[in-house]
């Protein structure tokens, strides 16, 4: 190591475990909020079909029904997977705001990086006259 | 995997997965706590990035390795 | 850099013990669940047709990623792969972000794979049709299932690498196989049970649908680019990894393609746009007991060998991160008589056995999709670093990849459009992901970054970078 580089203070046992606690909490919360604030599953409607309860009402051809029962079910069964759809409307601002984040994102952390860069480049290939 | 026709109570089958779950964690643990015991943390942690370029080959059926 | 060779007592280092099948088995091994379970939620976000889309479009995507992984990695040795990328070409912060996402990747995926084991056997349980002494049908849970699996493999990645792999490779190979013998089953060369005509019903949703489907259409191939994680252990990373990776993405083009024409021909879409195991469901459609039999045991073997990479690669994603400080130096030890990064495979046990527990799999897949969609997002700029610090022929480049920068384009192209895919029906989750990955990079930049040594991070014996940087 030269003269000049810098020398990192060395993290306590308690340091480190508290650091690694912090993460998985970060983790955990980022994970599971979605789920408990119930915001996780997305919109969904509902199709229009002519009849639930036969198979033709529910716009399946033979080939279509023949392959329902097989897998078990019946046209009541099957029907709430039948017309069920996403619902993919959506709000411009909501996805404006989205994509401002995940830009900003990433020119936050490659603005860091660049400063942080310049110093590991500096101690490992000698600092450069400008 | 046990063969699920021949045993009749899914219940055994479900203790059985819990068991070993059990044994499997526990002797990790084991091995951890033993390992950080027995050698010296300087050691353990002296692995460094890139450093392994041209070091020891190991030949997995000889475990004895050569340059 | 001080110069020092590994030395049995003194210094210990992880094993380079790895072939060019292992290379080929932790790319694909890591994937080819993605062709037993998953993709079909592609299916239901836009309709059969637009998941063939979603599946091509996704396979160029990862024809870009690996060709500009394979060039980045075939200079860069180290275990860690994208993760030690970032930190020689852009710099710390982004490092430990590529850390944290390889990390979520594998770890959710590691959970995905569990949870569907588990629902399988729940499933396969419930076709025995065992009763109690009361004429009461049992039940068999899948929650000792899922805990044993993440246990049993973490168990054989501590262990020791060489072994882990080596059942990868069997176990991909078979899981490989099963799926081009029900291919050959179906006999995809009549319409005797194969019925695209009668089921294939156009785009339920439109050309939105399509754009949706790419959301799942990345599981066909997610973690392909694991392969890069091995570079410490294998025998000579420069011509294995992009050998290992390129036939990792051809196979899984073909297994995918198979798998949607298999599939798209036998169920409703509808009911194939939420299935948990749409491959194992094929078999059943087919009346025959042995091909049952055999996609049980693709199912069980392809989430076994994914589980396995992942906690591979995660747990050496971790390990790196604790070598550089990045993460409490504590986790950057190695074994020294399995030489595996032990207790970063200790530590990652219990996350991933609480997610695989608690989570719903669409909710799990996503991270995992997020996550890995995060990492080429930050490939496609770190190329373009890359060829401007070092320019060809500066240094020793084991591939070089054609084109450029048209992959690098495409790729950016191909990620924001999978961005907007996400936003459609999971925008909170992407939210939630990105205030994460905000929050972990300000506590990295203020607080971490003091435990980091500076010029040490620099390990690759590469020239000063050029120009202004």
């Amino acid at each position: 190591m030269k003269n000049g580089d810098y020398v990192p203070p060395r993290q306590s046992a308690l340091g480190q475990f508290f650091d690694s606690m912090f993460l998985l909490a970060l983790v955990f919360a980022a994970l599971f909020a979605p789920l408990y604030l119930g915001l996780a599953s997305g919109g969904k409607t509902e199709l229009e079909v002519a009849d639930k309860t036969t198979w033709s009402g529910l716009g399946q051809n033979a080939v279509m029904q023949a392959g329902w029962e097989k897998l078990g079910y019946t046209p009541e069964t099957a029907a709430p997977l039948i017309i069920s759809r996403f619902d993919y409307s959506f709000d411009q601002l909501a996805l404006g705001v989205t994509a401002l984040v995940v830009i900003g994102y990433f020119v936050l952390v490659v603005a860091f990086s660049k400063t942080e860069y310049r110093e590991v480049i500096a101690e490992r290939f000698g600092r450069r006259d400008r | 995997m046990p063969d699920i026709s021949t045993l009749n109570n899914y219940q055994l089958i479900e203790y059985g997965a819990w068991g070993l779950s059990l044994l499997l964690g526990l002797w990790m643990l084991f091995d951890t706590l033993k390992t950080n015991m027995t050698y010296s943390e300087d050691l353990l942690t002296s692995s460094r990035e890139g450093e392994i370029d041209d070091a020891l080959v190991i030949d997995p059926p000889h475990q004895g390795g050569h340059r | 850099m001080t110069q020092t060779t590994t030395i049995h007592g003194e210094k210990i280092s992880l094993l380079r013990v790895l072939g060019p099948g292992h290379v080929w088995a932790l790319g694909v091994g890591i994937v080819l669940v993605g062709e037993y379970m998953g993709w079909n939620f592609s299916v239901g976000k836009g309709g059969a047709m637009a998941a063939l889309i979603a599946c091509w479009v996704a396979g160029l995507l990862y024809t870009c990623v690996a060709m500009i992984d394979s060039e980045v990695t075939s200079t860069v040795a180290a275990a860690g792969g994208q993760y030690a990328q970032a930190k020689h070409i852009v710099g710390p912060l982004m490092a430990f972000n590529v850390g944290l996402f390889l990390v979520f990747a594998y770890t959710m995926l590691e959970a995905a794979n569990a949870i569907t084991l588990g629902y399988l056997i729940q499933t396969v349980g419930g076709m025995m049709g065992m009763t109690d002494a009361a004429g009461e049908a049992l039940v068999l849970h899948d929650k000792p299932f899922i805990v044993l699996t993440i246990m049993f493999l973490a168990w054989l990645n501590y262990r020791g690498v060489y072994a882990t792999l080596t059942f990868n490779l069997v176990i991909t190979a078979i899981a490989f196989l099963a799926i081009i013998i029900l291919f050959f089953a179906v006999k995809p060369w009549t319409t005797e049970v194969l019925q695209h005509e009668e089921l294939l019903t156009g785009l339920p949703y439109g050309w939105i649908g399509v754009i949706a489907a790419l959301h799942f259409g990345l599981w066909y191939y997610l973690g392909i680019e694991g392969t890069c994680q091995a570079a410490e252990e294998v025998r000579s990373p420069a011509r294995l990894l992009p050998l290992g990776t390129m036939t990792g993405i051809m196979t899984l083009l073909i297994a995918a393609t198979m798998t949607w024409f298999i599939c798209a021909g036998l169920m409703p879409w509808e009911y194939l746009g939420q299935a948990v195991t749409p491959l194992f469901d094929a078999a059943r459609l087919m009346d025959s007991m042995p091909l049952m039999v055999l996609l049980f045991i693709g199912t069980i073997f392809s989430t076994l060998a994914s589980a396995n990479g992942c906690i591979n690669d995660a747990s050496r994603a971790w390990f790196s991160m604790a070598r550089d400080r990045y993460l409490p130096q504590w986790f950057g030890a190695v074994h020294p008589k399995y030489r595996t990064p032990y207790r970063a495979i200790v530590f990652l046990v219990p996350v991933a056995v609480l997610f695989a527990y608690y989570a719903p799999l669409d909710q799990v897949i996503t991270f995992s999709i997020l996550s890995g969609l995060l990492g080429y997002t930050f490939m496609t700029f770190n190329v373009v670093m890359f060829r401007r610090k070092w320019p060809l022929g500066s240094i020793d480049r084991g591939y070089v990849h054609p084109m450029h920068p048209l992959p690098a384009l495409v790729l950016l192209l191909l990620c924001s459009a999978t961005y907007f895919a996400v936003f459609l029906g999971y925008g909170t989750q992407l939210m939630a992901m990105m205030l994460f990955f905000i929050i972990a990079s300000l506590w990295f930049h203020f607080h971490r970054y003091r435990y980091v040594r500076r010029g040490d991070q620099f390990s690759m014996p590469w020239p000063r970078p050029q120009g202004d940087y």
